[in-house]
């Protein structure tokens, strides 16, 4: 029975041990072309729920204007003035859209230039 | 029960005790330094007294400006760019934003859970959010 506190205490002693970061946004490298022109800025009708893979549930709140400020391989990229957009899994990384035709597929993340695929691409829904 | 009371008013004074204790950002907001037009600034509070106890540094791009002070708030100019502002308890989190000449961005330091003492971490809010929470924190220097 004395193995249980020897057990607890190494258990304690292994997590202590072990970063919290255990949760990570994926990430590709992403390289930010703002000399092509893109699709026209757009207004979401409705709020939408979108997940990075490995990080938390974003929502995109309905009558946000975005506008196109350039593109990366997976497609364009929006950036909104009317709320915060951020990647959060054990860090938080400062968001823009990702769109291609009709769907929203990721997040770029312009300071660390990389591109964070949605769990699950969402369709476009806008005014 | 006079013993429970005593021990109630001796924690709770201990718990504010780690509160910011200087002047509300609603009573010095008008002497505030105008913001250079080459440079953004970046206010940075904590508006709650959960976790108290838990007052980690708060790096800026790896430099030390303040302290995570429950009801504090301290703002830096930097010049625009890219900032990486970071604390650190047992484990290290980190916020990434941009910040253009000119801008200002809002930073709240929130309280998690953690294995043995609670996390603090940094959150870009909004600016409406921001200037909302920030009234009643007080300025801690930075």
């Amino acid at each position: 029975m004395k193995i249980i506190p020897v057990v607890v205490t190494a258990s304690c002693l292994f997590l202590a041990g072990c970063a919290f970061d255990v949760i990570r946004v994926k990430q590709e490298p992403a390289v930010l072309d703002t000399t092509q022109a893109c699709d026209d800025a757009f207004v979401l009708s409705e709020t939408i729920k979108v997940a990075p893979m490995g990080g938390y549930e974003r929502e995109l709140q309905s009558a946000t204007h975005w506008r196109c400020v350039g593109k990366i391989a997976q497609g364009g990229v929006f950036r909104t003035r009317d709320q915060i957009l951020t990647a959060e899994a054990s860090n938080i990384y400062e968001a823009d859209l990702v769109v291609s035709g009709n769907h929203i597929v990721g997040f770029f993340l312009p300071v660390e230039s990389t591109f964070s695929p949605l769990k699950k691409p969402h369709a476009l829904i806008v005014r | 029960m006079k013993r429970i009371a005593v021990l109630v008013v001796v924690l709770l004074s201990g718990y504010l005790a780690g509160c910011a204790s200087g002047p509300k950002y609603s009573e010095i907001s008008s002497t505030i330094s105008t913001l250079a037009p080459d440079k953004g600034r970046v206010y940075i509070y904590r508006k709650t007294i959960a976790g108290a106890a838990v007052q980690p540094a708060v790096r800026v791009d790896n430099e030390v400006v303040g302290k995570a002070v429950p009801k504090g708030f301290f703002y830096v100019d930097r010049v625009p760019g890219n900032l990486k502002i970071e604390t650190s308890t047992e484990v290290d989190r980190a916020l990434s934003m941009t910040l253009e000449a000119g801008e200002t961005r809002y930073v709240r330091l929130n309280i998690g859970i953690g294995f043995f003492v609670g996390h603090v971490y940094p959150e870009l809010v909004d600016e409406v959010t921001g200037k909302k929470e920030i009234q009643s924190c007080s300025y801690t220097g930075s």
